[in-house]
């Protein structure tokens, strides 16, 4: 137990370090690939880790594109006002999908294992109708076009470097959130894994956690799609189908479940191996099922987990 | 009162065909207490399974709708017993290992037969028409077969000592345990029927409509809605659910068009699925 | 597991260690998946063929080398952000030179991302802002409905009689703007219309078919829908006892929708607007050619013969502009005649409709199907705007 609580302690250091990597990055090389593999890490590492805060608390959500798309529009919005201060938009993109998920959760947050599975599918499906929906706010099914690059400090993100950087930067802010959060809640949240039935008897206020967590979650998940839209400077509904949160399950599962360093690794390094497909991206998806029942059947701990094995087994060899 | 009439035959025939599916997704989740992820993946695969034996090795269609189950059902079959079967109480897990299969197959399906759609006609054609309303005729082999196979079904359920096994499995798992029944020999056998039923459905609908890799998503979201409407687990509850969602389409399509009919639908199903995730015939809540 | 992780690491390294021969990268783009699979791949094939051509000459002139021109293809599958995406990844590979992508919603995702990433892109899309004067290096490969649609509407109606029609295309961009434009067209000929609208990725068209026989139309136009849906549309049409004429004022497909439709006999009354002359000889030496230079079928039907054009004039101004420099490939373009030795002579337009002359009309045909009976492709010259 204690190795696991250690493994904690440092893995979000370790997380932020190796984002942090990429911050350097755009001063040590100009290779366009490296800054698009980079920039798709970031956004989607963010997004995982909006999965991981929900799996701390064994729940599997498929809800991160509907907060991603409420973010992202938000983004897109205010950007056609021209406002595109970095502070004021990552602050909006966050507390406007949380500020949703709170009733949200009330409601969704009283289901537990597959019912919580099932009822945010469908949550994320509505998302996409509600898009189309509502053109008059969100363009319905032409999306936002030509969202007006972020400025930070009265500088204009507009270079594919500054939008690099922007990317990393909200990865950081994204991945300290999470890991702020976990942390400080490491023992609430393993109880409800563990057991909920019996942390709550033993007088834990279980409802309050998830719902901290979910809205969290959402503020995250927010977040990743501001990152989004401000790669692409479009916001579609394209963009937040349902079908792209399994990819982000996907990342986390395969990274492991244990500690933050799995979204973060998952991440990285499926959306490099799928970089590896080149141009038939279409089959990276049978790539992540075979990794997602390899991972299920013979490598519980994912990709951190069977490092973490492997080391356990080679110092404990030494000693 | 023709569009009404109309809008009720399509709402049936949709019903037959969510049905079908339904019944083999609450199938596995009222025995195994599973999430098929994967239910989308095998009704392509019966559509595919189906084709290549009409296209390629000319068989007769019925006949290619037999292989198709029963290719579907073996895959099933063997799925279950070699890689669900370890792992199959842990919710998590098994709904991981279906969603890896799904994408398996659906990859596995587009790296063969490419990403077009195939040329795969139904034999029965043309359409009675009585005045102004018309009945596809394959609309009506497909409800024909479908109520056959619910038939069939509570047949093998209700009346079989295996379905009396497999509802007690259903019931408390535990006690069916403790009476000598092996769910290792069960499992796979139900998760077979459910898969065959879902192979069963694409090679009798994917001629229909279209045989392309990708049909297999919205079947995955209509059998979720389908069996949340009917109470998980409930076959009878499955059974009326998709006849319910196939006439709410048709009606709300039909009179509304556009996609206005599918958020209504999204909505009543989340709001039941909040204030009472039994569903319309489920009776508890499983401790999923 | 760990085996992939050390792939993984080890790939990582030598990213892009491999010096190149001369040699010089260009995109395709468009949905090679799904309903409108084939017009992404039919930018594809013409994106082959075009650098087939040019490398059987010794390649494009580069620096004062021959370079060899290679294709790589992406999958756009018709969304904005897989558009976006596409352009990415292939700037990752260094192309700045992008035949497609072809929807819409693909379209308006490239237009931003591609001008931040310096890349010449030609979409085929029907948009209203197919072309934006603050995108320079968007091009068009061929004019909208606005440009054609009167030709088509008029030969349309010598053949079938019309009064009324409805029109169906899905309800985002690529089917709105479409239909508004095509509405125009049959409304200047005194033609009634009905528009009805569908969510992309309906299987079942059955309720909507109700919907239109409701309003008793003359022709069912199935505009800027899918080939792939179109044919399913055409199929539960029939099944449901429409009679009249099937309209397509929109992109090319026909032989995909006779497929899917279940034979010309089913589809039986039709007219549609083809991008080239598809009848004329000349045309179709297009497919042997590509049989001959890439030993094997070209896939996309009429949709690579309407995009080649693109392709090859591209190439040429490669060699003309002596790099691939987006900006300097562009200049090189503009100053270009609108030729091709299949299609036969062109005009850029684009002024009128968008601000910017970048858009390629050539001439183009429209089809006639009566009683099941192909009657063939009536080629309709190009005007000058």
């Amino acid at each position: 137990m204690r190795s696991r609580i250690s493994l904690l302690g440092w893995a979000e250091l370790v997380a932020l370090l190796l984002l942090a990597v990429g911050f350097i990055a755009p001063m040590v090389t100009r290779s366009v690939l490296v800054y698009s593999i980079l920039n798709q890490i970031f956004i989607d590492v963010i997004a995982a880790e909006s999965v991981w805060i929900m799996l701390r608390m064994n729940l599997l959500s498929f809800a991160t594109p509907a907060f991603m798309a409420i973010g992202g529009y938000t983004v897109a919005i205010a950007g056609q006002y021209n406002i595109t201060d970095a502070f004021l938009m990552s602050t909006a993109a966050f507390v406007l999908p949380a500020l949703v998920a709170i009733p949200l959760g009330a409601l969704v947050l009283r289901l537990r294992g597959t019912y919580f599975v099932l009822v945010t599918f469908v949550l994320s499906q509505i998302m996409q109708l509600l898009l189309f929906e509502t053109p008059g706010l969100t363009g319905g099914s032409n999306g936002i076009a030509g969202v007006p690059p972020v400025t930070l400090l009265g500088t204009e993100m507009g270079s594919n470097r500054l939008v690099l950087q922007f990317a990393c930067g909200l990865a950081i802010l994204a991945t300290l959130i999470t890991g702020l959060l976990t942390r400080w809640f490491r023992q609430h949240f393993a109880a409800i894994e563990e057991n909920e039935i019996l942390a709550e008897s033993l007088g834990l206020v279980v409802w309050r956690y998830k719902a901290l967590g979910f809205v969290v979650a959402a503020g995250v998940a927010g977040l990743a799609g501001y990152s989004l839209v401000n790669m692409l400077l479009t916001a579609h509904p394209t963009s937040f189908d349902s079908a792209t949160s399994v990819d982000f399950i996907a990342y986390t599962i395969i990274g492991g479940r244990a500690s933050i360093l799995g979204p973060v690794l998952g991440t990285g390094a499926l959306v490099y191996a799928t970089n590896l497909f080149g141009t038939h991206g279409q089959y990276a998806q049978g790539l992540y099922g075979v990794l997602i029942l390899v991972v299920v059947l013979a490598a519980r701990g994912g990709i951190v987990g069977t490092i973490a094995a492997v080391w356990r087994r080679l110092s404990g060899r030494r000693s | 009162m023709e569009q009404f009439l109309q809008a009720a035959i399509i709402g049936v025939s949709l019903g037959a065909q969510y049905a079908l599916l339904a019944l083999g997704f609450t199938l596995i989740f009222g025995i195994l207490g599973v999430v098929n992820f994967s239910h989308g993946g095998f009704y392509m695969l019966g559509g595919y399974v189906a084709y290549s034996c009409v296209a390629g090795l000319g068989l007769p269609y019925p006949l290619a709708v037999l292989v198709a189950v029963l290719a579907t059902g073996a895959l099933g079959w063997v799925f279950e017993l070699f890689l669900l079967e370890r792992l199959v109480d842990d919710h998590l897990a098994t709904l991981m290992l279906t969603l890896g299969l799904y994408l398996v197959i659906s990859t596995g399906l587009l790296t063969i037969f490419g990403p077009l759609s195939m040329e795969f006609a139904f034999p029965v054609t043309g359409a009675l028409h009585v005045g102004p309303i018309y009945v596809p005729r394959e609309n009506l082999v497909v409800l024909v077969v479908c109520l056959a196979a619910i038939a069939a079904l509570w047949l093998v359920l209700y009346r079989t000592d295996l379905g009396r096994g497999l509802r007690a499995l259903a019931d408390d798992r535990a006690v069916a345990m403790a009476q000598g029944l092996r769910p290792k020999l069960l499992f796979p056998l139900a998760f077979a029927i459910a898969t065959g039923l879902a192979g069963l459905t694409g090679a009798l609908v994917t001629p229909i409509l279209s045989l392309s890799p990708g049909v297999g998503d919205p079947v995955l979201a209509t059998s979720f809605l389908t069996v949340i409407l009917g109470g998980l687990g409930s076959l009878e509850g499955a059974a009326l659910a998709a006849f319910v969602v196939g006439i709410v389409e048709a009606f709300s399509s039909v009179y509304f068009g556009g996609s206005i009919g599918a958020l209504v639908l999204f909505v009543l199903v989340l709001l039941l699925l909040v204030f009472r995730p039994t569903g319309l015939l489920g009776r508890t809540v499983r401790g999923a | 597991m760990k085996h992939g992780l050390y792939v993984a690491m080890l790939c990582a390294l030598p990213v892009t260690a491999f010096a190149q021969n001369c040699e010089m990268k260009l995109g395709a783009m468009g949905p090679m998946s799904g309903g409108a699979a084939q017009w992404g791949l039919g930018m594809y094939s013409a994106a082959q063929l075009a650098a087939a051509e040019v490398n059987q000459e010794g390649g494009v002139k580069i620096g004062g080398k021959s370079c060899k021109v290679t294709v790589v293809p992406y999958d756009s599958k018709y969304t904005a952000d897989g558009a976006a995406a596409g352009s990415n990844a292939l700037a990752a590979q260094d192309i700045h030179l992008i035949i497609g992508p072809v929807g819409s919603p693909e379209a308006t995702g490239i237009k931003p991302v591609a001008a931040r990433n310096e890349q010449i892109a030609w979409n085929a899309a029907y948009a209203k802002n197919s072309l934006e004067t603050k995108y320079p290096l968007m091009f068009h490969v061929g004019p909208g409905p606005a440009v054609w649609g009167d030709a088509v509407v008029k030969r349309a109606m010598k053949v079938f009689p019309m009064k009324t029609v409805t029109l169906i295309a899905p309800n985002d961009q690529a089917g709105t703007d479409t239909v508004s434009v095509d509405v125009e067209a049959y409304k200047g000929n005194g033609v009634a219309t009905t528009e009805e609208y569908y969510q992309r990725g309906t299987t079942n068209f059955a309720p909507i078919v109700t919907r239109i026989l409701a309003a008793k139309p003359d022709v069912v136009d199935t505009a800027s829908s899918p080939p792939g849906d179109a044919g399913v549309i055409v199929k539960q049409l029939r099944l449901a006892g429409f009679t009249g004429p099937i309209g397509r004022l929109g992109g090319p497909g026909t032989d995909e929708i006779v497929r899917v439709s279940g034979g010309i006999d089913v589809l039986k009354d039709f007219y549609w607007f083809e991008t080239v002359p598809t009848d004329d000889p000349k045309v179709r030496e297009i497919d042997a050619e590509y049989r001959k230079l890439l030993g094997k079928d070209p896939v996309g039907g009429t949709a690579v013969w309407a995009d080649l054009p693109a392709a090859r004039m591209t190439l040429k101004a490669v060699s003309i502009a002596g790099t691939d420099d987006a900006q300097k490939v562009a200049a090189a373009l503009r100053t270009l005649p609108v030729e091709d030795p299949n299609i036969g002579k062109g005009y850029w337009t684009g002024k009128k409709q968008f601000g910017i002359a970048q858009e390629l009309h050539f001439p183009f045909g429209v089809g006639i199907i009566k009683d099941g009976k192909n009657l063939g492709v009536e080629r309709q010259e190009a005007k000058p705007e």
